[in-house]
């Protein structure tokens, strides 16, 4: 059964955010045939709204206002709600981000429509409506879902769907108004911004790849080791909560029940010993490797892939090998040197 | 200030999961709901704010099955809160978000408030989408995954910072707000004995079940379908090697030729 899709995306620093290619993919899952219409909102939108039109859609929508730019769940629930209107569309598929699942709460009540948020598969859709499957309890279950009726908000959890590859020939772009905005959802401002104290790469939640540090490192500078480890794989650095305690890493580091909940293809935990305070935050990993000294570890019942060994050795070797398969200079050096 | 704070009964944390017996869903028999995670949070930054601003009240409200919702309330009394409003949950009725919404605007509408706090996300289903579809509902501004909620009385407003992939905003706006909270470290209290015992006796609002049915819409939009436990892991395939350079060279090659997780 054809269906109207409508995706919306964010976007980081004028580019178009990795999150919004998934929402992209996965409305054209759901399209079955009809057609599907990317969404930004905000300011300075050409950027982003042509790298959304590369990425699978059949059209882009720019709503542009001055009151869309911070990021405020109401006003852009309206926003979107009434592009979802303009366009007939009878789904609204939300980016896997802290923001989207904002989104899926205003828009579901502004729409009068189930909504659900941090959807990893979509099972099964027909004429009734969709079915999806989205972690609960820490990531120790798993609850399928069934939501019904003429109008659906799903927020994706980040990673789960892959993006389409690009489109050679863009999808058109036009601009459509922002509906008027009650003045009571306008309320206050943002005063001030503080970048997260960056790992260098991508963004915990969001990155495919993560490499995790624990206690078992030792001493806050050989974290080198796993930046190094990281930077080979374009991953993101996260950490056990010993090390965020000892304030070897900043709390944005730490994965936990207390920290947060990654869920990405590929997990590296590195001297953790897989307390279940951990592993809650990242037990949904698609496939989880453990490097820990301690054949007895507990990481080693939920990691996919073991090696028992002295991370001060493992680390730098599996460093060496990504880079020589991947065909990475080692850092310092010029290529082929 | 007036606050609200709202609270989810969910199984204890070290409840075992397992499927109820049509496959559907949680199996809750034997299991005790309690508050807990970042609704408990909510409750100790509910308090923290009545005793930072002279005259405020701190109603706590929650919906779900009668004896569970009761329960939680008694426990938020017991810690200091003035009130408590008891949603009845229809008797076997699936909600969504959006319903869930139209039920909690029900006590919302009963008094006003300056503040109305949540956990960001349940303890249990963990959707984390009820405090902007509250907000939608009512027609306020809503913030979700906030931290460090403080109110200005110079100013008459709250700031508060916000977390998002990219780092955290700051925000200060008026009251009236709906605000999912994020803190998880903010040292919730324990009740003393005396207050367990006092809070045993004090009255609770309630709402009953078909007042409740009555905002809801005509018809169920969500049900659970499957609740699945991970399959049992079996334990890691270990990697053998002699030198690490060897284990390595087996790890790459399994991720990227095997699990095809290498970029
Ligand atoms: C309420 C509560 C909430 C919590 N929330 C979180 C949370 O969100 N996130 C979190 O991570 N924890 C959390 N914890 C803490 C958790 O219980 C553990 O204490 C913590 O995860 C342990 O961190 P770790 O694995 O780095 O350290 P350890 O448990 O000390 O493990 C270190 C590991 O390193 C290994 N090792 C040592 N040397 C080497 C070497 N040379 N090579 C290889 N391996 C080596 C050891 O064998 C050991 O397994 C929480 C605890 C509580 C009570």
């Amino acid at each position: 059964m054809s269906r109207g899709v409508l995706a919306v995306a964010e976007s980081v620093d004028g580019h178009l955010a990795a999150s919004g290619r998934e929402a992209a993919a996965a409305a054209r899952s759901l399209s079955e045939g009809g057609t599907v219409t990317g969404l930004v909102l905000g300011t300075a939108l050409a950027g982003p709204a042509g790298e959304l039109s590369r990425a699978g859609v059949d059209r882009v929508l720019t709503m542009e206002a001055p009151a869309l730019e911070g990021r405020r769940a109401l006003p852009w629930a309206a926003g979107i709600a009434a592009a979802a209107a303009a366009t007939s569309a009878s789904v609204v598929v939300l980016p896997g981000t802290a923001f989207g699942r904002e989104l899926a709460g205003a828009v579901g009540s502004l729409w009068d429509a189930p909504a659900t948020a941090g959807v990893t598969e979509i099972v099964g859709s027909d004429a009734e409506g969709i079915e999806v499957a989205r972690p609960a309890f820490g990531g120790r279950a798993t609850q399928r879902l069934k939501l019904t009726g003429p109008r659906i908000v799903l927020a994706l959890r980040a990673n789960s769907v892959p993006p389409a590859p690009p489109a050679a020939v863009p999808a058109p772009i036009e601009p459509i108004p922002a509906p008027e905005l009650a003045a009571g959802i306008l309320a206050g401002e943002p005063v001030g911004f503080a970048a997260a104290a960056s790992t260098g790469g991508p963004e915990l939640t969001q990155a495919a790849i993560v490499v995790s540090g624990g206690r078992g490192l030792k001493a806050p500078e050989n974290f080198a080791l796993l930046e190094e480890l990281a930077r080979s794989l374009g991953a993101a650095v996260g950490a056990s909560r010993a090390v965020t305690d000892a304030g070897w890493k900043p709390s944005s580091y730490q994965v936990g029940q207390t920290g947060k909940s990654v869920a990405p293809q590929l997990y590296v935990a590195v001297g953790i010993s897989g307390a279940i305070q951990h592993l809650v935050g990242m037990m949904s990993s698609r496939v989880i490797v453990a490097i820990n000294s301690d054949p007895n570890a507990p990481i080693f019942r939920v990691a996919d892939f073991g090696i028992v060994g002295d991370l001060f050795q493992i680390v730098p070797a599996l460093t060496a090998e990504i880079r020589r398969v991947r065909g990475l200079a080692e850092p310092g050096r010029s290529p082929g040197a | 200030m007036e606050i609200l704070v709202l609270v989810k009964p969910v199984p204890e944390s070290e409840s075992r999961l397992r499927p109820s017996p049509d496959g559907r869903q949680l199996d809750t028999e034997g299991v005790k709901f309690v508050l807990a995670g970042y609704d408990e949070s909510a409750v100790e930054q509910a308090l923290l704010l009545k005793e930072s601003v002279p005259g405020s009240k701190v109603r706590a409200v929650a919906l779900g099955p009668a004896a569970r919702a009761e329960e939680v309330l008694r426990a938020t009394l017991a810690l200091g809160c003035d009130a408590a409003t008891l949603l009845e949950a229809p008797p076997g009725r699936e909600l969504d978000g959006a319903e869930t919404a139209r039920a909690l605007a029900l006590a919302a509408a009963k008094g006003p408030a300056d503040l109305i706090l949540l956990g960001k996300q349940s303890g249990d289903q963990e959707t984390g989408i009820l405090p902007t579809a509250l907000a939608a509902r009512i027609g306020r501004p809503g913030f979700s995954n906030v931290l460090d909620l403080r109110w200005d009385p110079g100013s008459n407003r709250f700031r508060f910072a916000r977390a998002t992939e990219a780092g955290e905003e700051r925000w200060e706006v008026p009251a009236p707000l709906v605000v999912g909270l994020q803190q998880a470290w903010n040292d919730p209290r324990t009740a003393k004995l005396q207050n367990i015992l006092r809070s045993r006796k004090l009255p609770i609002d309630r709402i009953p079940a078909a007042e409740v049915a009555a905002a809801l819409g005509p018809a169920p939009r969500e049900s659970a379908t499957k609740f699945l436990l991970p399959p049992p892991r079996t334990g890691a395939k270990m990697i053998e090697y002699g030198r690490p350079e060897e284990a390595a060279e087996q790890l790459v090659r399994i991720l990227r030729d095997t699990a095809r997780v290498l970029p």
